[in-house]
């Protein structure tokens, strides 16, 4: 090929690669934001699940607090090497309309267990029951611990999947979805 | 198969698929490194110190950008959170430490750069494979019959459209014939990668768009495609002037 002809295929694939990119500009299609989804960038799928002494969350009337939905088990030991972070993070940040919503995967765990297992952390959140596996499934759980973190809007900032998350971790996360 | 694959790599295990990339790309770039005149030491420690720097500079850039969290909890700093780490300073310092390196050792930087072409381009099919796993890259909903199941919804399976597109680059470099240029496959292979994302960046529905309208990474990668044209012909001239 001759510099001429190199030149001038250089040049038309640049004009082709600029009107590409005129012709797909503007978000036109559906935003991510409409649908709900685990993933970062969408609305966070919507439960309501009951505490052990029978008070029930729903995450969608938390809207315009930062929320992070952490799914855990007592038997796994980076979700019990976690929470003490967490906790603290909680302490840290709930004034600032910071909440956790620890959803214990009880359809894999003892219920038995979660009364011993939060007063040996001294966890003041909120601990709800995932008894038939419904959360686990909308939120396509493969490991635990599994960790989304919810902005104000509704919408997940981060995933975090396995763990134990540390302190700056969960800091920086937590400051993002307040912003 | 695509949810066994799903299931099988699912985060954090998709990283497995980036490492087995590498290891591959690694053994391909050495089998063909001594027809760029490096040798096989050399292309490993390159990619040694290189890959070192990564996981460093990761670190440490996601650091700086989050300093007053780090002065607050600096054992974060060395906990083992593969979050905690920035990929694109990890990029940045990989380059600048290779760079120095190959400078001490007087490498070639075109020469280098051709060698290590089959372990970048193997490279690419690996992110594209995780990309897949992980569900990240996503697509913009369909009603294509090739559309794929992700995130509630029909989607452009753009991560195998990136995959097959990868596959498709490091096929034509490396059974082509090779170039006397140096520099020559390493421009081509930056032009080839930066031209399919420049295409396949339009189907993806997690798009960022600057300008009000204009998808940035649209925007970046029409802008190594122009800079590889510029330096492929800044390589032809020259090595047509000395050789």
């Amino acid at each position: 090929m001759t510099q001429s002809q190199r030149i001038t295929l250089y040049i038309l694939v640049l004009i082709a690669g600029a009107a590409w990119i005129f012709l797909n500009a503007a978000p036109t299609d559906t935003p991510t934001v409409n649908t709900a989804a685990p993933q970062a960038g969408f609305t966070a799928p919507d439960f309501s699940l009951k505490t052990p002494q029978g008070e029930t969350y729903t995450l969608s009337e938390l809207k315009g607090n930062a929320v992070l939905v952490n799914l855990w088990a007592t038997w796994c030991p980076p979700c019990r090497a976690e929470m003490p972070a967490i906790q603290k993070m909680y302490n840290e940040y709930k004034d600032q309309g910071f909440v956790v919503l620890a959803v214990n995967s009880t359809i894999q765990d003892s219920a038995l267990e979660i009364p011993i297992f939060t007063s040996e952390y001294s966890l003041t959140f909120p601990i709800l029951l995932d008894e038939v596996g419904e959360v686990s499934r909308m939120y396509q759980v493969r490991s635990l611990p599994s960790s989304y973190f919810i902005n104000r809007l509704g919408i997940i900032t981060e995933v975090v999947i396995g763990g134990p998350m540390s302190e700056a971790l969960l800091r920086a996360r937590i400051e993002e979805a307040l912003k | 198969m695509l949810t066994l694959f799903r299931n099988l790599f699912s985060p954090p295990r998709h990283m497995i698929l980036l490492v087995a990339a590498a290891w591959i790309g690694l053994t391909l770039a050495e089998k063909r490194a001594e027809r760029h005149g490096i040798s096989k030491d050399e292309l490993n420690n390159i990619t040694f110190y290189g890959l070192l720097a990564f996981v460093i500079g990761g670190r440490i850039s996601f650091v700086l950008q989050n300093i007053s969290i780090f002065l607050k909890s600096p054992s974060g700093i060395i906990s083992i959170n593969p979050d905690i780490f920035d990929p694109i300073g990890a990029a940045a310092v990989a380059f600048i430490v290779a760079l120095i390196y190959g400078q001490r050792r007087n490498l070639s930087l075109w020469h280098t750069l051709d060698a290590l072409t089959p372990f970048f381009s193997i490279l690419t099919i690996g992110i594209g494979l995780s990309h897949l796993a992980a569900g990240t890259a996503f697509g913009k909903e369909t009603s294509l019959p090739w559309g794929i199941d992700l995130w509630n919804a029909a989607r452009h399976p753009t991560q195998i459209y990136e995959t097959l597109a990868s596959l498709l680059i490091f096929g034509l470099l490396w059974f082509q014939k090779q170039s006397p240029r140096p520099g020559i496959l390493f421009l081509t292979f930056s032009a080839l990668t930066a031209a399919s994302h420049l295409f396949i960046e339009a189907f993806r529905g997690d798009s960022v768009f600057i300008f009000d309208s204009l998808n940035r990474n649209q925007i970046i990668a029409w802008v190594i495609l122009a800079t590889s044209f510029l330096a492929l012909e800044l390589r032809f001239k020259k090595t047509k002037n000395t050789g």
